[in-house]
């Protein structure tokens, strides 16, 4: 496999503003890679130099082969972008909208005929292909918006925050489409704050927090390697950390407080159940562990600002 | 800077969003210019009669005729490209394509330079309509020419002013501090020989005096030597402005 993606201490300031922090990864040929962080993480920042629209204030981007920056059409030219924001032209119907992008990509007009019609069936869109874009809900502009960043046949899909503001249906069509992407041997570049969405979707990822990458890896070995199987949390008042935590915490590989909850982290967690059962706590509560809970241990439980 | 044939892509998306208020636009674009005919042409003109041996129209209506690329050209940059902008993100989706922002600013010029050439293409025929002729078919030849020349600078004006725009209000100082002022002192409506001569002197610095003096000489087949000098002042404007229009403007793009 292939290095499509590669930065070094790549570096993003806005006036004074450190929004990108000297982060470096590598991105392999046809991998489903996904930055994941809260709001102001700086992953839409990121992807934004990765696609050539904002230029980097430090550090080393190389993109399918060569060095990006905001004049390389070469770049744009093979990916294909999914903006976090709806970016659709409210003045052209759906179709015109798919249209004018074909002209900016230079794709004569059979082909862009062609193109637009497998497309539209591809996002099921075709029975609104004359609609106004305000008559659409927000999942078919979503849709659209796949199916405008695919026009170009893209060797590169950038996809920030696909399914934002999406409902579970729409979510999952928008997933399967990705998937099927992949299958098809696109790079898929995800960026995400839904935890599902990268376990759905993702090879690998990397935790973006405040403008730096805190971990990086597969969604399973980071659960594994930072939580462990199981989770139990037990709902009891700080006062009553000291007589609680001699007893259970041995047995755990980890454990945390935040407000009125304690964590534990364990990979077999039936000792630990035992000893809760013993002590009659009345609001426990046991579960496999996820990703979501790599993501708070490492950025913090509470709300982040 | 990089431009490419993409420029013209950009202004055909225009085109293409253009034919939904195509008649709502003409009629916006008539409006005021009609206004000026009549008012000024009709009313003054009883007063001044002629004009250099020609009825009074023929003084105004290339003045206005002007005006009224200036007015269209300009409204379009400011208000049409701030929407695209800001409202509705328009130029984001542009930038993440081959096309550059050099070629969105220049693509969506030359839309403001159409839209002033339809406007003043309307004033004409109305004028034509009210018997007021252009001296020769090659006159509504360079005129059209001139047109599309003069809302190219205007336009890029115009981006210069949008590129520092926070929002419309910002629109209003630009409107009422040059554009207004330039509508009165350009010599539309009358001539400037009459004014004193500081007046005279800052009349030379509004590039409306310059256009208003070439559109009068077109159209009335009444060429002379100062023509020259207007032209040149124009152009060196022009490149000036649609440079700095269009890089100003990758500032504000670019981040
Ligand atoms: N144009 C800009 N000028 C100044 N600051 C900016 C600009 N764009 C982003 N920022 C700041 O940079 C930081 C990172 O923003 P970014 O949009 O990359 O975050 P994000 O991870 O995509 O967040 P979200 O999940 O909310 O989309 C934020 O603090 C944001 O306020
Ligand atoms: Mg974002």
């Amino acid at each position: 496999m292939s290095v499509i993606i590669r930065a070094d201490s790549l570096r993003k300031k806005y006036g004074d503003f450190v929004a990108v922090d000297g982060i470096s990864f590598a991105i392999e040929e046809g991998e489903c890679f996904g930055f994941l962080g809260p709001n102001g993480a700086g992953k839409t920042t990121t992807v934004r130099m990765i696609h050539c629209v904002s230029p980097k204030s430090g550090g080393t981007l190389t993109v399918l082969g060569s060095e990006a920056h905001v004049d390389n059409r070469a770049v744009k030219q093979r990916t294909g972008v999914i903006p976090q924001e709806i970016t659709l032209d409210n003045d052209l119907t759906v179709r015109e909208n798919l249209q004018v992008h074909a002209h900016f990509f230079a794709i004569p007009g059979a082909e862009a005929r062609r193109r637009i019609l497998e497309l539209l069936r591809f996002v099921e869109l075709e029975k609104r292909r004359d609609s106004k874009i305000s008559d659409l809900s927000t999942g078919m502009k979503r849709r659209l918006l796949i199916a405008r960043a695919l026009l170009n046949q893209p060797r590169l899909i950038i996809a920030d925050e696909p399914t934002t503001g999406l409902d579970p249906q729409a979510r999952h069509l928008i997933w399967q489409r990705l998937r099927q992407l992949k299958g098809q041997g696109a790079t898929l570049v995800l960026t995400t704050q839904y935890m599902e969405e990268a376990q759905q979707l993702c090879d690998r990822i990397v935790i973006m927090h405040q403008g730096r990458i805190l971990k990086a890896g597969a969604p399973s070995r980071l659960i594994e390697e930072e939580i462990g199987r199981e989770v139990a949390e037990v709902r009891a008042a700080p006062e009553r950390d000291a007589a609680l935590l001699p007893r259970l915490a041995p047995l755990a590989r980890g454990h945390e407080r935040v407000g009125d909850t304690l964590y534990f982290y364990c990979d077999d967690g039936r000792p630990l159940l035992k000893a809760m059962l013993e002590l009659d706590l009345p609001d426990t509560v046991h579960r496999p562990a996820s990703l979501e809970d790599v993501f708070l241990k490492l950025t913090g439980r509470s709300l982040i600002e | 800077m990089t431009f490419s044939r993409r420029i013209v892509w950009v202004f055909w998306r225009n085109l293409v969003s253009y034919k939904r208020f195509v008649l709502t636009t003409f009629l916006a674009s008539l409006i005021q210019p009609l206004f000026y005919l009549i008012t000024f042409g009709i009313g003054m003109g009883a007063y001044v009669g002629y004009f250099g041996g020609k009825p009074y129209l023929y003084f105004l209506v290339p003045g206005v005729l002007t005006t009224s690329v200036m007015m269209s050209a300009t409204f379009e940059c400011l208000y049409g490209t701030f929407v695209k902008i800001v409202h509705e993100k328009l130029y984001d989706s542009l930038i993440a394509t081959p096309v550059s922002a050099e070629d969105a600013v220049a693509g969506d010029i030359a839309w403001g330079a159409f839209r002033g050439l339809v406007s003043g293409g309307l004033m004409m025929v109305v004028a034509i309509f009210m018997g007021i002729l252009p001296v020769s078919l090659l006159s509504v030849l360079l005129l059209v020419l001139l047109m599309v020349f003069v809302g190219v600078l205007f336009g890029s004006l115009a981006m210069i002013v949008t590129a520092f725009a926070p929002n419309f209000d910002f629109f209003n100082y630009y409107s009422e501090l040059v554009i207004t002022p330039m509508l009165f002192f350009s010599g539309v409506f009358f001539p400037l020989d009459k004014f004193p001569g500081w007046m005279k002197a800052l009349a030379q610095f509004m590039p409306l005096t310059h256009a208003v003096a070439i559109a009068r000489a077109i159209f009335n087949g009444d060429y002379g030597r100062g023509l020259i000098f207007n032209f040149l002042v124009i152009l060196a404007l022009e490149i000036a402005a649609f440079l700095a229009g269009v890089r100003l403007m990758k500032r504000r793009l670019i981040k």
